[in-house]
């Protein structure tokens, strides 16, 4: 796909119009649903319908003997034909490592334990109601707290209990304890951030086709992961990884819960394999509300403690993460980020925490938007707020006078987080006085108003190698592009990441443009294709497409356009120092002795001279015009923000409405701001739905209530205010291009502004706001034990 | 278990047709797999996204919720009846100049019930509360989706 023609180098920094929305406006995307095979079988995956228990018997004669039932494949023949996957992102001492595809103990509802395959997928979901499954129940055990307390349910007994593993962060405890012990004002909350689920609009899907004759496996998936996905699909088969290709087309939304391969997808290639037909599954979307991974569930004992000033000491948090049936692929991962965040831009002389990961008898928590950052922020942003509650100081005061100054960076945190670059002061000032200057905060009879503030640094672009090694996330934090101006001027661009909806392509396509200085309609990216995107390990999670995918970009076609530039010189016989590369009247991209237009040669026949290897530079030792780069940075880039909405409470019914949003963010070189603020809109919608209204619930036996979007509820239109954007603009110090990772700081700060703002509208309740989501019946209990219910 | 067939009568994006279907097909599948035109989304197949939305007869109609042979007689409006790639809609302009759309899976649904409500001469308030309230988009935040939304109305109204 090729950009809009009309506007002008440099494409950076302008919002240039998204490649692929044509395609997506008029119905031509191709989403894996899309895709139709001659000879093409649907699947259902068979789940436990219990929270905890054994399969005693998986009896499938009479499903077997349907006509347009083509396989059943249950737990026992599922089991020898897989093996198990690894666990990516491993703590110290995890007793769990790996995850089978399929077993007989069954811990949660939702677990995959088979698969039907048949004519329609109407067909295979009436096979399974025919299947003859029966379980041994177990106690089980849903809630984190429960599932620590003596005489829990136990999902592995040989353990003895359920803690999967413990891992500290930041300063030693003593250190941190003796200054909280000295502290003249100490603020301690238990603040918990509920299970929620991420909820792309598409659901996973994977199509799978068996060539028996190459031996080879073709997968089509929904995945933000193509090479990660291809890797375990190998372990899990049995196969060589040049076996097997992954494909993804559009993807409907990812969101983190699309960061890698999950057990029912395996056993959807497993069946194609058996088959040697094409198999499709789409999950539906109960299946995507208990299936796919969740996300949060953390409990926090925090505690902030401060001198008689104001001045920040220490910060820290007990920890209580709930993993689910078993660790993700990430583990403890998301309540690890937790600790090492919960710092935020603030100085403190000690600060860390401790965190206690158990299992319990659900779904298995993993990547969300916001990983572990959403929930240290919301921690430490309020108890920030209660502390300049109960200490009668400003809220914007008090956290500017605590902030890390820009004169300080780079400044390398308590908790190991070596922060780049920015002015995280100046950023909270200019939310401060934007969102004081324009919000309505005046009460009027039963409707209560509030502004509230949230301010936090980001994480992003994983990498580099060396730190994922020093964490145990076995990942390489590398990202490779590749550029190939072909012999007609055309010029590909492809990499390890994907376009998970975000636009990253269209991002591409601006950076190469600018960076081989040419026209952008002349480029095209492809991405998501294992046989011809580089290797990428890692692929679109973390906020690193653009950051450690665009400085692979960047060098890369920089290094290309070196090589057009040596060329032309050549045949032009002038040093490359006295060359331009310019559009000249009639819109040709030429290459011209500086000042010299009458003297040109075009972008094609320089493009075409290159691949004939036809009057060359001697010195060139490669033929054509090709390059690879592979950039590993030399360490992450933080981006930051400060978040403010102002909100209206209803005493009444404890309906909370948003009126009004401010952000201030700085992430770097912004490549195309139109997608920036995109992102941001996107990011905060999701944090106010964990803020006020989203959550899975389970009842007593584990069986979770909130499975469809009437029970389930994600924000509306009506909920989301339109937010104001401020840009700062800190290039990143060592990313090639100077860009930051901003897809997730919307859903990070989101939640905290929320819940200071409704602290600030009930002033009575604010120490008890301390576990989202605010439904209105919750907040309506709080207002009403407040004694504000006349 | 072989489910009942029956023959239906359909005008799709302006074709006449007839076509053998389950009794208990969704007109979603029937128009996504049995007609290839895979515009149409299925975001939840319980009608509250609204991602699958189409006009049957002129009305936004949720096709997850709808039985094909219900439709039977009926003129049915997708997407694909909207603008081409090379020569977008009005609408669908808008809402690619405001970035209205991220990874665009909620985007034919919402499409489809803006264009009832333009032709129905639904005012901007009430397009942009009721109408656009029967879709959930998760990628937007919906700020961009209410101003095309707006840019195109301005327009409409003087055109
Ligand atoms: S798919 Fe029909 S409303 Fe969601
Ligand atoms: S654009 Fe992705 S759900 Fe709306």
């Amino acid at each position: 796909m090729t950009a809009e023609t009309g506007i002008r180098r440099p494409y950076v920094g302008q919002s240039v119009l998204r490649s692929n929305d044509p395609k997506l406006l008029t119905g031509g995307g191709r989403f894996t649903d899309d895709l139709h095979f001659p000879g093409m079988l649907h699947a259902t995956i068979v789940r436990s319908t219990l929270a905890h228990g054994t399969i005693d018997q998986f009896d499938a004669v009479e499903a077997r003997a349907e006509s347009d039932v083509a396989l059943v494949l249950g737990p026992d023949e599922i089991a020898s034909a897989t093996g198990m996957l690894p666990c990516v992102w491993l703590a110290p001492d995890q007793r769990m490592t790996h995850i089978p595809i399929v077993s007989r103990k069954v811990t949660y509802v939702g677990q995959p334990i088979g698969i039907v395959v048949a004519d329609s997928r109407a067909a295979a979901e009436d096979a399974v109601e025919i299947l003859d499954i029966t379980f041994a129940e177990l106690p089980c055990v849903v809630d984190s707290e429960a599932a620590i307390a003596p005489g829990a349910p136990l999902l592995v007994p040989e353990w003895g209990n359920n803690i999967c593993a413990q891992v500290d962060a930041g300063d030693p405890r003593d250190e941190i304890e003796e200054v909280i012990a000295r502290a003249a004002h100490v603020v301690e909350r238990r603040l918990r951030i509920q299970r929620v689920a991420p909820n792309p609009m598409e659901t996973r899907a994977v199509v799978a086709r068996w060539d028996a004759a190459d031996e080879s496996l073709t997968v089509w998936m929904s995945t933000q992961t193509p090479h990660h996905c291809r890797d375990h699909l190998a372990t899990a088969l049995g196969l060589r990884a040049d076996q097997v290709r992954v494909i993804v087309g559009e993807l409907g939304g990812g969101f983190g819960a699309k960061e890698h391969l999950y057990p029912d997808e395996v056993m959807v290639c497993l069946a194609a394999m058996r088959l040697d037909r094409p198999v499709k599954w789409v999950e539906d979307r109960v299946e995507s509300l208990t299936a796919t991974l969740h996300g949060r569930d953390a409990i926090h004992r925090a505690r902030l403690a401060l001198d008689a000033n104001g001045k920040f000491l220490a910060i820290h948090s007990d920890i209580l993460g709930n993993l689910g049936a078993h660790p993700s692929n990430v583990g403890l991962g998301p309540f690890r980020v937790s600790m090492g965040m919960l710092p935020g831009p603030y100085h403190f002389e000690r600060a860390g925490g401790s965190l206690t990961a158990v299992l319990s008898n659900t779904t298995p928590t993993g990547a969300y938007r916001g990983f572990g950052m959403q929930e240290a922020t919301w921690v430490r942003e309020r108890l920030v707020d209660e502390a300049a509650r109960e200490l009668g100081l400003d809220v914007v005061e008090l956290r500017v006078q605590n902030m890390i100054q820009p004169h300080e960076l780079p400044f390398t945190t308590r908790t190991f987080q070596p922060y780049d670059s920015g002015d995280y002061p100046e950023g909270m000032r200019r939310t401060a006085v934007a969102a004081r200057a324009e919000a309505n905060v005046t009460s009027e009879g039963r409707i209560r108003r509030g502004l509230g503030f949230a301010t936090h640094v980001e994480f992003t672009g994983l990498g580099d190698s060396r730190s994922q090694q020093i964490v145990g996330f076995s990942l390489g934090g590398y990202e490779t592009a590749k550029v190939r101006v072909d012999p007609d001027g055309s010029v590909s661009v492809t990499s390890g990441v994907t376009n998970m909806g975000q636009g990253i392509d269209t991002g591409f396509a601006q950076l190469t443009a600018d960076h081989l200085g040419i026209g952008i309609e002349r480029v095209s990216v492809r991405l998501g294709d294992t046989a011809s995107a580089p290797y990428s390990a890692t692929g679109s999670i973390a906020s690193r497409s653009m950051t450690v995918g665009g400085g692979a970009v960047v060098t890369a076609a920089g290094k290309v356009r070196n090589r057009m530039m040596a060329i032309a010189a050549h045949q032009l016989e002038i040093s490359p120092d006295d060359l331009e590369l310019v559009r000249d009247a009639s819109g040709r991209d030429v290459f011209q002795p500086k000042g010299s237009p009458d003297i040109a040669l075009t972008w094609e026949k320089v493009a075409e001279s290159a691949w004939l290897n036809w009057n060359v530079p001697d010195e060139f030792n490669t033929i054509g015009l090709e390059e690879t780069f592979v950039y590993n940075p030399v360490s992450v880039s933080y981006a930051y923000a400060t978040h403010a909405v102002s909100v209206a409470v209803d005493l009444d019914t404890g309906l909370v409405k948003l009126e009004g949003y401010w952000v201030t963010h700085d992430v770097g070189v912004m490549v195309n701001p139109m997608i920036c603020d995109g992102q941001v809109h996107g990011g905060i919608a999701q944090g106010v739905g964990i803020a006020l209204y989203e959550g899975m619930r389970w009842g007593d036996t584990g069986q979770p209530t909130t499975t469809t979007y009437l029970d389930y509820v994600l924000p509306l239109s009506v909920d989301i205010p339109d937010v104001k954007i401020e840009h700062m603009v800190t290039p990143s110090p060592f990313i090639p291009g100077g860009m930051k990772g901003l897809g997730e700081g919307g859903t990070i700060g989101s939640p905290a502004a929320v819940g200071n703002a409704i602290a600030a509208a009930i002033p009575e309740i604010a120490g008890s706001l301390l576990e989202t989501p605010f439904s209105p019946s919750k907040l309506w209990t709080m207002i009403d034990e407040a004694g504000l219910h006349v | 278990m072989k489910a009942e067939i029956r023959k239906i009568a359909l005008t799709v994006n302006g074709q006449q047709m007839s076509i053998d279907v389950e009794v208990r097909a969704l007109l979603s599948d029937v128009l996504r797999h049995d007609l290839g035109l895979t515009g149409t989304h299925v975001g939840c197949e319980h009608g509250v996204c609204g991602a699958c939305t189409i006009l049957i007869d002129g009305e936004s109609t949720r096709s997850c919720l709808t039985l094909a042979v219900q439709a039977d007689g009926c003129a049915i409006e997708t997407v694909e009846s909207l603008g081409s790639v090379s020569s977008l809609s009005a609408l669908q302009e808008a809402f690619r100049d405001n970035h209205g759309l991220q990874c665009g899976f909620c985007t034919p649904g919402i499409l489809m019930s803006l264009c009832a409500a333009e032709r129905h001469g639904e005012d901007l308030e009430e397009t942009l509360t009721e109408v656009l309230g029967g879709h959930i988009c998760r990628c937007t935040g919906y700020q961009n989706i209410r101003a095309a939304i707006e840019a195109h109305w301005a327009k409409s109204v003087t055109r």
